[in-house]
C-alpha cells in the first residue's frame, strides 16, 4: 500500500463488499467462514527496506467461525462492514465511539460490541483486510489531531468550503488545529527550516512563548502523548512534500521513546499504515539519558515498569540501533529519568537559548 | 487372718449354692424373647419392617425353590389396637405337618447346614416374627397354606411356647377353596397382629422397592394405610439360576465344626473323610493333606547319607555281619541289594530304611530262595542305621552351611552342625521329630554355639537352618489315626485343621451362588428408577473363609433422581435389602473411601458418600454372608469382600464416568452449536443482502464447524428425478450411519449398498454407510420428479448430526 493509491470513495465501498462476497462464497462452498490478517504483535513486525519503515511480517492469524469466539468476531465484522458500506453510500461520517454505541441498536445481540476497544480494533482489522484507510471509511477518532504553529500557509477543505490559513498569522496562541483527515489539506507556501514535534503541551507553550518558531523558522507540532494518526500523517507530509527535516523532542523516559518510535517507525497497532504514517527520517532530539548526565538535570528514579519497558525496547526491532542501545543501557545504568520541563532548572530560556540550539546544531539541523 | 479366710470360704460356698439353685436351662425362645433387638425387633416401627422382611424373604425363597415366578402380596392394616400384617405368596405351599414347626419353632429350618446361597439361613426369621407378634398382641398368628396338588388348604392358629420352643396350636382345620383367603390356587398366607407403627414407612418402602430391584423376576405388591407400591416383573426376567448345595471347603471350617464333622462322618479313614465331606478334595488333595497331617502329628524322620568311600565302614560287610545262619552267597546277594538301594536313595530315613530292607529281602528270596525273615531284617536295619548315623554332623553340616550366610566362619557352622547332630543323637529313636522339636534343636544348638564359639546365629539364620533340615526330612509312612480317634483328640484334630489350611485347594465351585447378573441388575434399576443412565457389573466369584462369594454393583444416574444431598445407597446380601445400620456396613465404608471425584461425582472434602442424582447398589451373594450381628443388617468388614465390593463399584463407576464425560462434552458441543446456529444464519443473511446475491445455506459450513455428520439429499438439476443422498463426515472418527429415505414413488436405479422395501405404497430406501472421518459417501437413485421424501438418520447422536433435506 503506498500513500497515494489506497482505495477511496466508491472503491472503498467495493473493497468492503468484496469482503462480504468472500464470506458468501465460503458459505456457498460449505467452507467454514474465515478471514486472515497479519498477526498484530511485536514478533511480527519487520523492517521494509524499500519504504524504510516497520511493517507487519508474514505471520497470519485466521479468524474463523470454528469457535464461538471466532464466529462472534465474524458476525460483528459483517455488521460493521454493512454499516460502513451504508455510511459510504450515504456520504456521511461517524466517530469510532458512535460506531460502538450504534451497535447497541443492532437486532442481533451477538453482533453488539462489548466495549469500544473492541470496535476500534475491528475497524483497524477492516483497514488491514480491505486495504482502505479508516479515514476513507469516514470513521473519525474522538480526538482530532493536535496543533501546529509555524511559518506555513495551507488550504483546508472544510464542510463550509475551502479555507486558507497561515499557521502563525491566522491562528491564536494555541495554533492551527489539525483536522481528522489531514489529506484534506493542501500546502501552499512555507518559510520553514525544520519541523519540531514536541511531546508535552507545557513545552510547546514554552517554545511558542519564547518565539522559538519565529526565531528558528520551525514548525512546532504538538504531539500530546501518543500522537494521533492525523498528527503523524501531517508530520509525514511536511517531511515528504515540503522536504523539511523532522525532529522529535520528548521527555527522557521509555514511554517517550515509544512516542518517537511511532512517529519515526510506525506503531505496532497500525503497522499496516506505516508507509502512510511513519516518518523514518525523524530525528530524536532528547531528552537523552546522555543529557541527564551532561546537564545534570533534576531526575526521578526509574520505576519497575520503566525498567521493564526499557528492557523490552532493547528487544524491540524498531530500536535496534547503536544510538538507542547505548542510550537505553546508559539509562538503565544511571537508573534515572527526566522530564522536558526539567530543563527549567537552568532557567526558563535555557531550553530555547541553549539546549535546543546546541542539540540541533549537533544534529546538523541548524 | 485365718478366721477371716474361713469365713470367706463359708460365704463363698453359700453363694455358689444359692446361685446353683437359681441356675436353670434357658429355652432358645425365652432367650430371644429377652433379646429381640438382636433379631431386629427392637421397636414397633422396626418390628413391622423386620416382620415384613422375614416373611417376604421366606416367600421369595419358597417360590423360587419350587421354580415359580414369585408373586407376593403384602398388606398392612391398622386395627383398633394393633396393626395386622398379611404376607401371601404363590409358592408351592407347606405340608400340613411342617406348618407348625416352620412357624412355631425357633431355629427350625433346612438352610442352616446347607452351603448354598439363600435368603434365610438361621431359621430364626419368620418364627421370630411370630414370637414378636404373640408377645406384643397376645394373639396367635394365622397361617394358611395350600400345596400345588391339593384342593383344600390347611389353616392353623398358633403361638410359640417360649419355655419349650415348641408350637402351641389353638386352631387346626382344613379349608375348602371357597373358605380360603388365598388369592391363588397354591401358596402360603400368614396373618399376624402386632403392636407397631408406621414411623418406619420410609424403610418399609425402601425395603419393598429395593427388593424389587434385585428380584426383577418377582411381582411384589404392598398395601399399607398410607399408600401402595406395585413392583411389576421386569420383562423377560426369569427365575434366578438354580443353586447347588456344596460341601464345606477345607479352608472354610473352624475346629469345632471339624470335630463335629469327624464324629458324624461315616468314613473311617482321614483320607476318605476329607474326600467325602469337603468340596474340591480328591485323592491327590486328600493325600497332600494327610501327608501334611502326618508331618504335624507324627513329625518327620531325618534322612542320613551312607558312609562315603573314604570311610572305614563297609556297608555290605555290615549287612553281611548282621545276618547269621544263612547261606553266605545268598546273604551276599541280599546285602548287595540293600546297599544298592541305600546308595541309590543317597540319603535314607529310618522308616525308609525299613521298607528298603524289606523290599531287598523279598527280592533276595525271589532270587535265591532263601528267606530273610523279620528278625534278620530287624538286625540288618539296626546295623545299617548305626552305619548311617555314624557321622550325623557331616550330614547336618551341608544344609546348615547352605542355609547360613557366607559371613559365618567355618568353625561356627561346624559347631552348629555338630550340636544339632548331637540333639538328634540324644533324641528319640529313628531320629523322628516334629517341626517344633526340630526348631527347639536348632534353637538350643544355636544358643550353645553363640555361647561357646562367640559367634552370632540370628533369628533368620535359625529359621533358615530349621527350614533346610525340615526340607531334607522324610514324611513318615505311619497310618494316621481313624476319624473317630481324631474326633476325641482335640490336639490331633487341630493338627488336621492346620494341615488342611497348609495345602492349597482349588476355590470352591460357584454353582452354589446365584448372582443377579449385570443385565438383570440393570433391568431391575431401570424398572424401579427413572434415571438417565444405568450401569451394572458382576465380579467373578472369590472366596472368604472357604465360602465363595460374588459381588455385584449397579449405578443409576440422573433423570428423576433426587439431585440434592448424598446419593442413595442400596445394600443387598443374597438378594435381601439391608435397610438398617448403614453406617456399620462394610459396603458403606468401601464407598466412602472411593475417590468419587475421579468418577465425576461430587464428594465434598474428597471422602465420604458422593452427592448427586445417583443410586448406587451393592449386592453380596455368598453361601455365608458375614454379618456384624444376628439381625443381618450390615455386612461385616471382611477384607476379601471389601476388595471385591470396591472393584465392582469402580467397574460400574467407570461406565458412569465415561457417560458423564460424554454428556459434558455433548453439552458443550450443544452450547457451541446453539450459539453458532444463531450466528451463522444471521451472518449469511447479512452477506447475501450486501452482495445482492440469493439466500445461502449454512448447514454445510455448520456441519464442518461442529465436526458433524452431515446428511443431505440433493435433487438432480434437470428435474430428471435423480436423487443423491450424501453423508459427509466432518468429524475425525468414523461414523456408522443408518439412513432411511421414505419415498412416495418407486425408486429405480438404486446404487449399490442400499435396499428398498415397499410398505403401504411407500418405499423405504434403507442404506447403512460407514463413513471414515473426513470422508463422504453417496447413494443415488432415480424417482418420479414429483415424489415426496422423508429422511431419517440413525446411528449418530443428535448433537453431532445435521440433516439437510432439499425441498422437493
Amino acid at each position: 500500500m503506498s500513500e497515494t493509491d489506497t482505495p477511496k470513495g466508491e472503491d472503498a465501498r467495493d473493497q468492503l463488499v468484496a469482503l462480504a462476497e468472500q464470506f458468501y462464497d465460503q458459505f456457498q462452498d460449505g467452507d467454514i467462514p474465515r478471514m486472515s490478517l497479519p498477526t498484530r504483535s511485536k514478533s511480527n513486525i519487520e523492517y521494509d527496506e524499500d519504504a524504510d519503515v516497520w511493517v507487519y511480517g508474514d505471520s497470519q492469524s485466521t479468524r474463523s467461525a470454528n469457535s464461538v469466539r471466532g464466529a462472534r468476531k465474524l458476525l460483528k465484522s459483517v455488521f460493521t462492514v454493512d454499516f460502513l458500506v451504508q455510511q459510504l453510500e450515504e456520504g456521511r461520517s461517524s466517530t469510532l465511539r458512535e460506531l460502538y454505541y450504534l451497535s447497541e441498536s443492532w437486532d442481533e445481540e451477538e453482533a453488539q460490541f462489548n466495549d469500544q476497544s473492541e470496535s476500534d480494533k475491528l475497524v483497524e482489522d477492516l483497514e488491514i483486510i480491505s486495504g482502505v484507510k479508516r479515514e476513507d471509511f469516514h470513521m473519525r477518532p474522538e480526538e482530532s489531531g493536535a496543533k501546529v504553529m509555524g511559518p506555513l500557509l495551507l488550504r483546508e477543505q472544510t464542510n463550509r468550503g475551502d479555507r486558507e490559513i497561515h499557521c502563525q498569522d491566522d491562528v491564536g496562541q494555541g495554533g492551527y488545529q489539525i483536522p481528522n483527515n489531514p489529506d484534506t489539506i493542501e500546502f501552499l507556501e512555507n518559510d520553514a527550516d525544520f519541523v519540531m514535534c514536541v511531546e508535552t503541551g507545557g513545552m510547546r507553550d514554552r517554545l511558542v512563548e519564547n518565539g522559538f518558531d519565529d526565531e528558528h523558522n520551525a514548525i512546532v507540532v504538538h504531539l500530546g502523548g501518543q500522537p494521533a494518526r492525523a498528527t503523524r500523517r501531517l508530520t509525514k507530509r511536511l517531511h515528504d512534500e515540503l522536504d523539511l527535516p523532522v525532529t522529535v523532542f520528548t521527555d527522557g523516559d521509555p514511554w517517550s521513546y515509544r512516542i518517537y518510535g511511532s512517529v519515526a517507525y510506525g506503531s505496532i497497532k497500525s503497522a499496516h499504515l506505516s508507509e502512510y504514517l511513519a516518518t523514518p527520517q525523524a530525528q530524536f532530539v532528547g531528552i537523552r539519558p546522555q543529557d541527564i548526565v551532561d546537564y545534570d538535570l533534576p531526575t526521578d528514579p526509574l520505576s519497575d515498569s520503566d525498567v521493564n519497558a526499557l528492557e523490552s525496547e532493547l528487544e524491540d526491532p524498531r530500536f535496534q540501533s547503536d544510538f538507542w542501545t547505548e542510550q537505553i543501557e546508559l539509562q538503565l545504568d544511571i537508573d534515572k529519568k527526566a522530564e522536558q520541563q526539567a530543563l527549567a532548572s537552568r532557567g526558563l530560556d535555557f531550553v530555547t537559548d541553549t539546549y535546543l540550539p546546541e542539540r540541533l546544531d549537533e544534529m546538523g539541523v541548524i | 487372718m485365718t478366721s477371716f479366710q474361713s469365713t470367706l470360704a463359708d460365704e463363698e460356698e453359700g453363694i455358689a449354692e444359692e446361685l446353683a439353685a437359681s441356675q436353670r436351662e434357658i429355652s432358645v425362645a425365652e432367650f430371644f424373647e429377652k433379646n429381640k433387638h438382636m433379631l431386629g425387633f427392637d421397636s414397633g416401627a422396626r418390628g413391622l419392617v423386620t416382620a415384613v422382611k422375614e416373611a417376604v424373604d421366606n416367600a421369595l425363597d419358597a417360590t423360587e425353590e419350587a421354580g415359580i415366578l414369585p408373586d407376593i402380596y403384602v398388606e398392612i392394616s391398622e386395627g383398633r389396637d394393633y396393626y395386622t400384617l398379611v404376607v401371601e405368596d404363590n409358592g408351592p405351599g407347606i405340608t400340613k405337618a411342617q406348618i407348625p414347626k416352620i412357624f412355631g419353632k425357633l431355629l427350625y429350618g433346612s438352610r442352616f447346614h446347607a452351603r448354598e446361597q439363600s435368603r434365610g439361613q438361621q431359621g430364626i426369621g419368620i418364627s421370630a416374627a411370630v414370637l414378636y407378634s404373640q408377645l406384643t398382641s397376645g394373639k396367635p398368628v394365622r397361617i394358611e397354606s395350600r400345596t400345588q396338588e391339593s384342593a383344600t388348604s390347611n389353616f392353623y392358629e398358633l403361638i410359640i411356647d417360649t419355655d419349650t420352643n415348641e408350637p402351641e396350636i389353638s386352631t387346626e382345620k382344613e379349608l375348602s377353596a371357597a373358605e380360603s383367603d388365598l388369592r391363588g390356587t397354591h401358596g402360603t398366607r400368614i396373618e399376624m397382629d402386632l403392636d407397631a407403627n408406621m414411623r418406619a414407612r420410609g424403610q418399609l418402602h425402601d425395603y419393598v422397592k429395593h427388593t424389587a430391584v434385585v428380584n426383577p423376576h418377582a411381582r411384589i405388591e404392598l398395601q399399607e394405610p398410607g399408600g401402595e407400591i406395585k413392583a411389576e416383573r421386569a420383562e423377560g426376567a426369569g427365575l434366578p439360576a438354580e443353586t447347588d448345595e456344596i460341601r464345606p471347603h477345607p479352608h472354610g471350617v473352624e475346629l469345632g465344626t471339624l470335630i463335629k464333622m469327624l464324629s458324624d462322618t461315616d468314613s473311617h479313614s482321614v483320607s476318605g473323610f476329607l474326600q467325602g465331606e469337603f468340596t474340591r478334595v480328591g485323592k491327590k488333595t486328600a493325600d497332600s493333606i494327610v501327608d501334611a497331617f502326618r508331618d504335624r502329628y507324627f513329625g518327620r524322620e531325618m534322612r542320613w547319607r551312607p558312609p562315603g568311600i573314604d570311610s572305614d565302614t563297609d556297608l555290605e560287610a555290615t549287612v553281611v555281619g548282621a545276618v547269621s545262619n544263612k547261606d553266605a552267597t545268598h546273604t551276599k546277594v541280599f546285602a548287595q541289594a540293600v546297599v544298592d538301594a541305600v546308595e541309590d536313595a543317597e540319603s535314607v530315613a529310618y522308616s525308609e530304611l525299613e521298607t528298603l530292607v524289606a523290599d531287598a529281602a523279598v527280592d533276595a528270596e525271589a532270587d535265591t530262595g532263601t528267606s530273610f525273615g523279620d528278625t534278620v531284617q530287624k538286625h540288618v536295619v539296626d546295623a545299617v542305621w548305626t552305619a548311617l548315623t555314624e557321622d550325623r554332623a557331616a550330614d547336618v553340616f551341608v544344609p546348615v552351611d547352605e542355609a547360613t550366610t557366607v559371613q559365618k566362619d567355618d568353625a561356627t557352622v561346624r559347631g552348629l552342625a555338630e550340636r544339632v547332630a548331637a540333639k538328634f543323637e540324644s533324641g528319640p529313636g529313628k531320629d523322628r521329630v516334629t517341626r517344633e522339636d526340630l526348631e527347639e534343636y536348632v534353637y538350643r544348638a544355636a544358643e550353645n554355639t553363640e555361647e561357646y564359639e562367640d559367634a552370632t546365629v540370628g533369628e533368620t539364620a535359625r529359621e533358615n537352618v530349621a527350614d533346610a533340615l525340615w526340607e531334607r526330612m522324610a514324611t513318615v509312612p505311619d497310618e494316621p489315626p481313624l476319624t473317630r480317634e481324631l474326633a476325641d483328640d482335640r490336639d490331633a484334630a487341630s493338627n488336621l485343621l492346620d494341615a488342611m489350611a497348609s495345602v492349597s485347594v482349588m476355590a470352591p465351585p460357584t454353582s452354589c451362588l446365584s448372582p443377579i447378573e449385570a443385565d438383570q441388575l440393570e433391568a431391575g434399576l431401570r424398572k424401579e428408577f427413572d434415571a438417565e443412565f444405568y450401569a451394572a457389573s458382576t465380579r467373578d466369584a472369590d472366596v472368604h473363609g472357604g465360602d465363595p462369594f460374588i459381588v455385584e454393583a449397579g449405578i443409576a444416574y440422573g433423570g428423576e433422581l433426587e439431585a440434592e444431598g448424598g446419593v442413595d445407597l442400596m445394600r443387598f446380601a443374597n438378594r435381601v435389602p439391608l435397610v438398617y445400620q448403614r453406617g456399620a456396613c462394610a459396603t458403606t465404608d468401601v464407598l466412602r473411601n472411593i475417590g468419587w471425584r475421579n468418577y465425576n461425582l461430587d464428594q465434598p472434602g474428597g471422602s465420604g458418600l458422593p452427592q448427586g442424582p445417583a443410586v448406587i447398589m451393592v449386592h453380596v451373594a455368598s453361601t455365608n454372608v458375614p454379618f456384624t450381628s444376628e439381625s443381618k443388617d450390615a455386612v461385616a468388614h471382611v477384607e476379601e469382600i471389601e476388595d471385591e465390593i470396591e472393584l465392582a463399584v469402580r467397574e460400574a463407576a467407570r461406565d458412569l464416568k465415561s457417560f458423564l464425560n460424554k454428556r459434558q462434552s455433548m453439552r458443550k458441543r450443544q452450547q457451541k452449536q446453539d450459539v453458532i446456529m444463531d450466528i451463522l444464519p444471521t451472518m449469511a443473511e447479512k452477506v447475501s443482502e450486501m452482495t445482492e446475491r440469493g439466500d445461502v445455506d449454512v448447514d454445510d459450513s455448520l456441519a464442518r464447524i461442529m465436526n458433524n455428520v452431515l446428511v443431505e439429499r440433493e435433487l438432480g438439476d434437470g428435474g430428471d428425478g435423480e436423487v443423491t443422498l450424501r453423508v459427509e463426515n466432518h468429524g475425525s472418527s468414523s461414523a456408522d450411519v443408518d439412513v432411511t429415505d421414505i419415498v412416495s414413488a418407486e425408486p429405480n436405479a438404486v446404487s449399490d449398498g442400499a435396499n428398498v422395501v415397499e410398505m403401504d405404497d411407500e418405499y423405504f430406501v434403507k442404506w447403512s454407510a460407514s463413513v471414515a472421518g473426513g470422508e463422504t459417501e453417496e447413494l443415488t437413485y432415480e424417482v418420479d420428479a414429483d415424489a415426496d421424501f422423508d429422511l431419517t438418520v440413525q446411528g449418530v447422536e443428535d448433537a453431532r448430526l445435521t440433516v439437510n433435506e432439499a425441498d422437493t
